[in-house]
């Protein structure tokens, strides 16, 4: 093993919540490193397949029209799933996110007015111009100009803890293990979706055909050390972010391009061909992360959504096209799917659907059925007009939530009390503030909001500081 | 074993390549992440199908800035393999000639460069002898200095307006086959606001602005230096025929003869047009020596670097003109620059300078189909 010279700070993990930390720290400490598990070509996790992030505004902009209160954000993450896990870390976050978007800005991330095709999410989530790799870009141009070091195909395998410190963090890094001291470590080193084993153990056989929509390495490694060390957990073991994917979408990193926004103006079938989940339930960014375990919860973790060229203008549409035929029991056949069950549902459904009401894509509308089970609540018309089309979906999982759990200042909580110098940010402490469900935007704002804590937070520790205190404050 | 085709690295087989165009460019539609850059994932989002003519029409609204390509996810090594600025500039490069009035090819178009270095070379010689011969056989008469000493002026105007009207004739025809082919009526043509809206986005090269982030070009740090240079050469060129349409007004309208003095329309403006082409020209030579290869179509790197060289020559050669024009070697360098002229005007429908017009075009295109955009 090498030994490395010592940094300040040490982050792990090159996604959002690392890439904010670094920078975070090296307002305040000069020696920061963080460490890229990917290449320089793939490097970023799971934030090079993001594309917005949900802040409050008092005022509306160019680029987030019209304002968002900070009650509102509240209120919109209490109606996800079963609301927050700890509800002081949730409004820490609600709050802290005000200012993120201008200290993003300042750390030269560009924005772009919300993308054509994603309904609802103008007024509440900031989109970057060209998407999560640019940002991702754009932080590292930021963090190296600031002199931040960067370590790319770097794996962190384990913390070498001191009793509640931690001393070094052993990497592997160009065919070498090193151990590397440090300070104080960052821990943002994302979920373990990427880890079936992890995952069967939860799930069980159904994980096998879960899909993976972003990076590869998120195999929890670091994770997995942290709870060995006695890091205390946070969070669901089955919570997870997770949406509708193409069933054709490759096991991992397919990323946006392969998610399925058709559901809430289609009818959801499983492999019985029976309904089984109000599709119109509430506005798509609010409910399009429950189709995830929706359909991990379907025999064969599948299902089959089903529309009509009435609608087939009103969302992205798919990369790889979905099947089309004439009538439904063609539609049916061509997707495996049983005609005459599916015919017997669709003819059921269309039935019940109310006639006469305002139909509108863009907000909760009139369109509903009548004595249906399970119901659809909104955007409810009629299949009936050729050409169908349907594509089959499996479980795209994001992130996982189950991970550690931190204080207001973002250090590593053990049974009886903290690591004194271990920070965490991002989706491995995600689990702190969601419990099930999701709302658009807020992984990001998650990842921005823990990762300016917890680097801050290092770089106190690292130059001397005690690693108490408000975890608000200044930045500048 | 024998048998089977080994997997070839390098261009797609032509066929192919709009396959492959659309199924990038399906993979940005169910994406969008690109929207703010530039006008081509609008103007994609905006097609329910995507027929050939639709790609061509992408290919050329698309200006190379690269900015898509250094923000995808999907770019190489991922599997998806997106990478739109090499797979639309192929297509630009394959479709240029597609519009061009189906007349009998001279000999020297068949090869890439400038279809042909050595034809290039034996045309530039062809120009040069007869400009020689014509000198000889015409003599001229005028002031030290003036071109008509060495050149007459029924001459000169027939040697070089000959070639010029015949390139910007295979020019329109061309333009008037690219857009039948992509935008369909020619009715569309009569937009005076599209022409407004399209003339503003050249004149500021606006899609080379990466949405604001400036291009990756280069290198994937954003940069304006490609903006810039294209800007120099672009409004040098036009400074030079500025200059000589001032020099004609002089002559036939003021009835001044030349040589002009330094501090004159003509001269001036030859002067900063010169200048700006072989500074642009010189930078965006060097620039593109300097970009990833792994976004650019090998043909078009090679037209991109024809163009380049046969501006600077002009601007050199003309220059030069100006410089020596009260020396003894100014006899050899005139001949030499004319010879440029005609050369640069016979080759001109079949080089890179043709997507001045496409790139219009499918300006013009766009602004008409969204008018929203500004």
């Amino acid at each position: 093993m090498i030994t490395e010279p010592s940094w300040d700070v040490v982050v792990i993990g090159g996604g959002n919540a690392g890439l904010v930390a670094a920078m975070a720290a090296r307002r305040h400490v000069p020696r920061v490193l963080l460490l890229e598990r990917a290449s320089a070509a793939m490097r970023g996790g799971n934030t090079r397949h993001t594309r917005n992030v949900r802040c409050v505004h008092d005022q509306g902009d160019d680029y987030t029209p019209g304002t968002y209160s900070f009650d509102e954000l509240w209120r919109d993450l209490c109606a996800v799933g079963t609301g927050p896990a700890n509800e002081q870390l949730a409004e820490l976050t609600v709050a802290e996110s005000a200012t993120l978007p201008a200290w993003m800005s300042e750390h030269g991330i560009r924005w772009q007015r919300p993308l054509a095709g994603t309904l609802h999410l103008g007024r509440t989530n900031r989109f970057f111009l060209g998407g999560g790799k640019a940002l991702v870009n754009a932080y590292h141009r930021t963090a190296a100009g600031m002199g931040v070091a960067t370590w790319y195909e770097a794996t962190a395998e384990d913390l070498v803890m001191d009793g509640d410190r931690a001393v070094a963090v052993t990497v592997v890094a160009g065919g070498q293990r090193r151990r590397v001291p440090g300070r104080a470590f960052v821990c943002a080193s994302g979920g373990f979706e990427a880890n079936t084993d992890w995952l069967r153990r939860y799930w069980g056989d159904a994980a096998d055909s879960f899909i993976i929509r972003g990076t590869r390495d998120n195999d929890g490694k670091v994770l997995a050390a942290l709870l060995e060390a006695g890091a205390q957990k946070a969070g669901e073991e089955r919570g997870f972010h997770a949406v509708a994917v193409d069933a054709r979408a490759p096991r991992f990193d397919g990323g946006i391009a392969t998610r399925l926004d058709s559901i809430p103006f289609s009818v959801v079938v499983n492999s019985a061909g029976r309904r089984f989940y109000d599709e119109g339930q509430e506005i798509w960014p609010k409910r399009y992360a429950i189709w995830g375990s929706n359909i991990a919860g379907q025999p064969g973790q599948i299902a089959y959504s089903l529309w009509d060229a009435k609608v087939s203008r009103l969302f992205l549409p798919p990369m790889y096209g979905p099947a089309s035929a004439p009538d439904v029991p063609a539609l049916a056949s061509a997707l495996g799917l049983d005609p005459e069950a599916v015919t017997r549902t669709v003819d059921e459904y269309n039935k019940a659907v109310v006639p006469g009401g305002r139909f509108d894509p863009g907000g909760l509308d009139e369109c509903h059925t009548d004595g249906l089970d399970p119901p659809k609540s909104h955007w409810a018309r009629p299949l009936d007009t050729p050409p169908y089309y349907g594509i089959a979906m499996r479980p795209g999982i994001t992130f996982t939530y189950m991970g550690i759990a931190v204080t207001a200042d973002a250090r590593v909580r053990t049974a009886d009390g903290a690591f004194e110098n271990v920070f965490a940010a991002g989706e491995i402490m995600s689990g702190n503030i969601l419990s099930t469900g999701y709302l658009a935007g807020f992984g990001m704002t998650i990842g921005g909001v823990w990762g300016r804590i917890a680097g801050r937070g290092a770089a106190r520790v690292a130059s001397g500081g005690t690693s108490g205190g408000t975890s608000g404050g200044s930045d500048g | 074993m024998d048998d089977l085709p080994l997997p070839v690295d390098g261009p797609l087989p032509a066929d192919g390549l709009f396959a492959e165009a659309r199924r990038q460019l399906t993979i940005c539609n169910a994406c969008r992440y690109c929207e703010g850059y530039c006008a081509v994932f609008p103007a994609l989002e905006r097609r329910t199908v995507l027929e050939d003519p639709d790609i061509t029409h992408l290919a050329n609204l698309c200006h190379d800035c690269r900015a898509c390509f250094t923000a995808c996810m999907y770019a190489p090594p991922h599997e998806f393999a997106v990478n739109p600025p090499a797979v639309l500039s192929e297509v630009r490069r394959r479709t240029y000639d597609d519009y061009l009035p189906k007349l009998p090819r001279p000999p020297w178009t068949g090869l890439p460069w400038m279809r042909g270095r050595a034809g290039v070379a034996a045309l530039a010689v062809v120009a040069a002898a007869g400009v020689a011969a014509l000198a000889l056989a015409v003599p001229g008469g005028g002031p030290a200095g003036s071109p008509y000493r060495v050149i007459a002026y029924p001459a000169l105007l027939v040697l070089v307006a000959l070639p010029c009207a015949w390139g910007v004739a295979v020019l329109a025809m061309a333009a008037a086959r690219y857009w039948r082919q992509t935008a369909g009526s020619f009715r569309g043509l009569l937009n005076g606001r599209a022409w407004l809206a399209a003339t503003r986005h050249a004149a500021t090269l606006r899609y080379l602005r990466g949405g604001g982030a400036d291009c990756s070009y280069p290198t994937d740090v954003p940069s304006a230096a490609r903006r810039r240079l294209h800007g120099c050469v672009a409004y040098g060129f036009l400074a030079c025929a500025g200059s000589t349409i001032a020099a004609a007004a002089e002559q036939d309208l003021a009835g001044v003869r030349p040589p002009y003095p330094v501090v004159s329309v003509p001269v001036l403006l030859g002067i900063a047009g010169g200048l700006g082409l072989m500074a642009g020209c010189a930078g965006l030579i060097w620039l593109r020596r300097r970009a990833d290869p792994a976004s650019s179509d090998p043909g078009m790197t090679s037209r991109d670097y024809g163009l380049l060289i046969a501006l600077e020559i002009l601007a050199v050669s003309g220059l030069l003109t100006l410089v020596l024009r009260q020396t003894p070697v100014y006899a050899g360098v005139l001949a030499l620059h004319i010879a440029a002229v005609v050369t640069c005007f016979c080759m001109v429908p079949y080089t890179k300078f043709s997507h001045v017009v496409y790139r219009f075009l499918a300006l013009v295109h766009d602004s008409a189909e969204a008018p929203g955009r500004q």
